[in-house]
């Protein structure tokens, strides 16, 4: 599967330009290509409306194009000015590193962004997420760039740093600069957008102006159906708790005094930015982390789940966020990712049998439809989507009451995604409680029974499927209240 | 056409280049050392590979969960003191024998628990020294001769034309072939070694496999340093150290890999078949002992630097 | 304001620097000849090849890994001297061609780690056991010796009431701590440990980076071999044994971690002199000969771990 196909795209001078589609859409493929750290195999970019070829970021850089990159690029353990000037050190006479411009000129351009808070002199480590994002911009801005691709900005940002930023984003536009934006926050399209364009699956659906189109067909290009048919729900009774929280809080401030419920045959979604808090709360459902104070209660029972393998015996399962790091083991069998967690309970005597095994993980290859010739083939060979599957097959084969799914459509095609929907919506119809994390907004809305919002480490609100209104969750999200 | 798959499979694994190594290595070693090819020769290869295969079996598991033992070699001089020591002092020889596996299983627990605070190579590195330190404690500086027959026998005794050595170092090597590919603890070990957190998250007690990976580890260098007591019919502090680095060659010539989860028994076997075989090819043609360093180290780097090439290439021909 | 930047300071300073005051106390207690002069003096004195061998385990270990044959790279610079005197070379000569030749191994470990992304432990654990066996080639094993004065101009001459050698040490720390913290190689070197996506980003050779890294540790080992030889005066195949454990160990203590690229040269220093103020204490003391080997494996081995307790606890 290509990550991009045929996709044209402009930029002006002085617009802002954004980016949407779902996560694998290819946006930020797009934006490593326009930067040089990717190469095209086909087609040209022109700048300035001449044909430029970039080989490795360098050349980019040179062109006056450059990145605020999602993952940071900071290097921890040396100063926020070093950072910024990584590579331009200026030099003394004998040729040592100035220390004392550069700290100079940093500061400088720290204040042009309001950040005079931020000591050049300290190190990386020391900032807050937020700050070492200004730094990021800091460091795009010390190149007297004439393009930045902004690649999702705000995931880690207060408010009043979205603002702050925004600001900037403006600035920026006066002099001129053009400007990438990769986001699928909705709500901030209107307030620093000129044009979108949307991708899907590698392939451009439109461009068009930001007061041209609504959000319901954004989402409908972004997703590329009705939605209303992508999201399937079936009725269900759900009357008996089976997973309750009590003012649950961790050692590290990130989750305080939350209290959920979730019922058997109900799937309850945890909708927040990155960073609210609500991996986090799940780990220590889960056992990954112990919880500083609150209860957590199964079937009414006060448990203590102090590791995962706690956790599992108490029948609770996580589908976790990062499949590479935490969910699958990919140099080994699809048959030995399927079993991993359920294999004591297929073999309680120590000894084992491959064909067992096979036979297990071939029923759910062919019930999932995961797409391999052999189960017995390395993960590392299977796209995301049928990795996303084998993940659900290993919880799947080991019958957890209740299943937390952790961002469980990240980076996956749509195809794959309604599946994994399906899914979901049977395992409540057969009873199993679910509760579901997830940054993406229509997901969210469109699978849970209920949700919960999540701010800062905070339950900031509760909502009933009857009661769901995008555009208040979003606020909700935003900004940890209701909007007025 | 599935003798085909069968084969692409056995080229695409570690032990085929393993393999290929030590058939080419035997056709090279009976054109430069013509004694080589004597059944005497061949018996003797058998048993200088026995003490080897014991150490390298244990020290498979540990690199499975992705960890290294750099003490190996220490531990098995430190126990076979140990067991020498009480052998003098006049206990039985089973009595003896269990003493030493014990003290194994205690240098094992220390090993696994520091593992899991320091990387297992320095934590093991530093035990390497306190344990060599100990062995030398516990030999007064001496070196002790003629241990009782009954426990020299173990190692020099012979069953018909096979050596005793041979016979126990064949059960260990299918003691562990079993545990690693027909238990479900061997399958967590390599699940372990494959993805330490998805280990964890899938609910596998990360801990408790560290440790008793260094414990069966340890447990087996013990069981090697009395083998080598027994053999030599004598105790020296130092005898264990040249083991250490052999080990470490064997398993990694075997084509386990250093970041855990790939590789196995079969290939150690083979590993071990290789670096006993390219020692005795050195003592036969009269290289100098202290050249044995230069030629091991030179064949772990080139070792492991085929691992990543050859996993490279894999990963190109999926991608 | 003042206050806070004195007790960020204050912060700044490992805990390794406590545990040696305590430590130079309580044997200063037990030993009335402790706390003199002299005896400070030949601390600094047994210390220093020890030290040069650990600024340049500092650096490695920003990279995220650890030199294993650099003990192995001291014994065979002082072999390696000592041998071309013998073949006629004046013995200068020869000490700056065991500095040329520890660089090259240096280099061979950072080609390896670098272009065969190999674990760094395990290449320099290979290395080590190369090294090691051509330094008992060239010796057969035993210690080789040339006659010179130049040894004793290294050793025993001073200035400003310390040895040459200890000045050496001192210039070796000034070079690693400008190489660390006022030049762009420094910054990569942090950048490699720290973040090294950001480094190929930023358009940085990082492999070139890497390389040079280990042929600067190799070259400090070099110098570390030097001052080794003119301490014992003969060409020892195994008098740097053991040591690249405890570079390794006195970077840790100093504050450097194995991961992000985080820690300082200056920190090194005390992890250092912790373990050679340990060393001496036991012969100051009295423990025999035989049982130290162990006991300061096992000293330097709780101190790690300790150190790495206290780490983990305060991170929570």
């Amino acid at each position: 599967m290509k990550a991009l196909d045929n996709v044209d795209f402009d930029l002006r001078e002085g617009e802002v330009h954004i980016l949407v589609g779902e996560n694998g859409a290819g946006k930020s493929t797009l934006a490593k290509v326009l930067l040089g750290a990717y190469k095209a195999e086909e087609g040209e970019i022109r700048f300035d409306g001449e044909v430029v070829k970039f080989n490795g970021t360098k050349d980019a850089i040179e062109k006056g194009i450059v990145a605020v990159y999602q993952e940071f690029t900071l290097i921890p353990y040396i100063t926020v000015a070093e950072n910024i000037f990584l590579t331009r050190e200026f030099k003394t006479k004998l040729g040592f590193v100035d220390h004392r411009r550069m700290e100079k000129e940093a500061g400088d351009l720290l204040k042009s962004l309001n950040c005079e808070y931020i000591n050049p002199n300290s190190f990386v480590r020391e900032l807050s997420v937020a700050e070492q994002q200004m730094v990021e911009i800091a460091k795009a801005l010390s190149f007297n760039p004439r393009v930045i691709v902004f690649d999702e900005p705000t995931a880690t940002l207060s408010e009043r740093e979205v603002n702050s930023l925004f600001e900037q984003i403006h600035r920026l536009k006066k002099e001129n600069i053009g400007i990438i934006y990769v986001s699928h926050r909705m709500q901030e399209f209107p307030l620093i957008g000129d044009r979108i364009t949307i991708l899907r699956d590698g392939v451009k659906i439109n461009t068009v102006g930001i007061n041209d189109c609504t959000n319901e067909e954004l989402v409908n290009m972004m997703v590329g159906r009705d939605v209303s048919q992508v999201y399937v729900r079936t009725e269900n009774d759900h009357s008996e708790i089976a997973l309750q929280t009590e003012n649950l809080c961790d050692y590290k401030g990130r989750v305080k005094n939350v209290s959920i419920t979730v019922r058997k045959g109900e799937i309850v979604g945890l909708a927040g930015l990155v960073g609210a808090g609500r991996t986090e709360t799940a780990e220590l459902i889960y056992g990954i982390n112990q919880a500083k104070s609150g209860k957590i209660m199964l079937h009414g029972k006060e448990i203590h789940p102090k590791t995962p393998v706690q956790a599992t015996k108490y029948g609770i399962g996580l589908v976790s966020e990062d499949r590479k790091k935490q969910g699958l083991a990919l140099s080994e069998s699809i048959a030995m990712n399927t079993v991993a967690v359920s294999l004591t309970k297929l073999f309680p005597h120590f000894f084992m049998s491959y064909k067992k095994v096979n036979e297990v993980a071939q029923t759910y290859k062919e019930s999932l439809r995961i797409a391999t010739t052999s189960v017995k083939k390395p993960c590392r060979d299977l796209s995301g989507g049928n990795q996303q599957k084998v993940v659900l097959a290993k919880w799947l084969s080991f019958d957890p009451d209740v299943l937390i799914f952790d961002e469980p459509t990240r980076g996956i095609d749509v195809g794959a995604k309604m599946e994994i929907y399906a899914l979901m919506d049977r395992l409540a119809s057969e009873g199993k409680a679910i509760l579901m994390i997830s940054s993406e907004l229509p997901e969210v809305i469109g699978m849970s029974d209920r949700i919960y919002i999540m701010h800062e480490g905070r339950i900031a609100g509760e909502v009933e499927r009857k009661e769901f209104d995008s555009e208040a969750i979003g606020a909700q999200m935003m900004l940890g209240e209701v909007a007025k | 056409m599935n003798a085909k798959k069968i084969y692409e499979d056995f080229k695409s694994s570690n032990v085929f280049y393993s393999l290929m190594g030590l058939i080419g290595l035997i056709i090279l070693a009976s054109i430069i050392a013509p004694n080589f090819r004597s059944l005497n020769n061949f018996i003797t290869i058998l048993r200088q590979a026995s003490v080897l295969l014991v150490l390298s079996s244990g020290l498979t598991v540990v690199l499975l969960t992705g960890g290294m033992d750099l003490s190996v070699g220490a531990t098995a001089g430190f126990v076979g003191c140990i067991c020498a020591q009480c052998l003098k002092s006049g206990m039985p020889v089973l009595v003896c024998m269990l003493i030493g596996l014990l003290v194994g299983a205690v240098v094992g627990c220390v090993n696994g628990l520091l593992a899991g605070i320091l990387p297992s190579f320095i934590a093991t590195y530093g035990t390497n020294w306190v344990m060599s330190g100990l062995a030398v404690l516990v030999m007064q500086g001496a070196i002790i001769y003629d241990l009782p027959e009954g426990f020299t026998n173990i190692s020099v005794g012979y069953h018909g034309m096979i050596p005793n050595l041979v016979i126990i170092a064949t059960i260990v090597v299918i003691l562990f072939w079993v545990l690693l590919s027909k238990t479900t603890y061997g399958r967590r070990i390599y699940a372990y070694g494959s993805n330490p957190t998805a280990a964890v998250y899938a609910g596998i007690p990360a801990r408790k496999f560290m440790v008793s990976a260094f414990v069966l580890c340890s447990v087996c260098a013990g069981f090697a340093g009395m083998l080598m007591c027994a053999r030599l019919n004598a105790a020296d502090a130092a005898m264990g150290d040249s083991y250490g680095l052999q080990t470490v060659a064997a398993v990694v010539v075997g084509g386990t890999s250093m970041l855990g989860g790939e590789g196995g028994i079969l290939g150690t076997v083979i590993g071990a078949m290789i670096l006993t075989i390219i020692i005795n090819v050195m003592n036969l043609i009269g290289v100098s002992s202290y050249a044995q360093g230069f030629v091991i180290g030179i064949v772990i780097i080139a070792m492991v630097l085929f691992d990543t090439f050859n996993k490279k290439k894999q990963a190109r021909k999926v991608a | 304001m003042k206050e806070t930047t004195f007790m960020t300071k204050m912060k700044k300073i490992p805990p390794v620097a406590y545990m040696l005051i305590i430590l130079v106390v309580v044997f200063s207690i037990l030993s009335p000849n402790y706390l003199t002069f002299s005896n400070l003096r030949n601390i600094l004195i047994q210390v220093t090849p020890l030290m040069i061998v650990a600024f340049g385990q500092t650096c490695i270990v920003l990279t995220q890994g650890t030199d294993l044959s650099l003990g192995a790279q001291v014994s065979f610079a002082t072999v390696f001297a000592v041998w071309l005197a013998t073949k006629g070379l004046p013995i200068q000569a020869g000490i700056l061609l065991a500095m040329v030749a520890t660089t090259v191994i240096g280099m061979v470990n950072g080609i390896v780690v670098a272009c065969g992304n190999v674990p760094p432990f395990i290449a320099t654990y290979g290395m080590q056991n190369i090294v090691n066996s051509i330094s008992l080639m060239l010796t057969a094993g035993a210690s080789i010796y040339f006659a010179s004065d130049f040894y004793r101009v290294i050793a025993e001459v001073n200035i400003i009431g310390l040895p040459i050698m200890i000045w050496i040490a001192v210039l070796t720390f000034i070079l690693v701590w400008l190489v660390l913290n006022k030049t762009k190689f420094g910054i990569c070197i942090h950048g490699i440990g720290g973040n090294r996506e950001a480094l190929e980003l930023a358009g940085i050779n990082v492999k070139l980076v890497h390389i040079r890294t280990y042929a600067f540790a190799g070259l400090v080992a070099g110098i570390a071999g030097a001052v080794a030889l003119c301490r014992v005066e003969s060409g020892q195949p195994t008098v740097g044994s053991g040591w690249e454990f405890q570079a390794v160990a006195a970077t840790l203590l100093g504050g450097s971690s194995l991961r992000e690229g985080k820690g300082n040269v200056t920190g090194t220093i005390f992890g250092v002199l912790l373990i050679q103020v340990i060393k001496n204490g036991l012969n100051v003391v009295g423990v025999a000969s035989i049982m130290q080997n162990a006991i300061i494996g096992s000293i330097v081995l709780a101190a790690i771990i300790i150190d790495a307790l206290v780490r983990a606890l305060a991170d929570k």
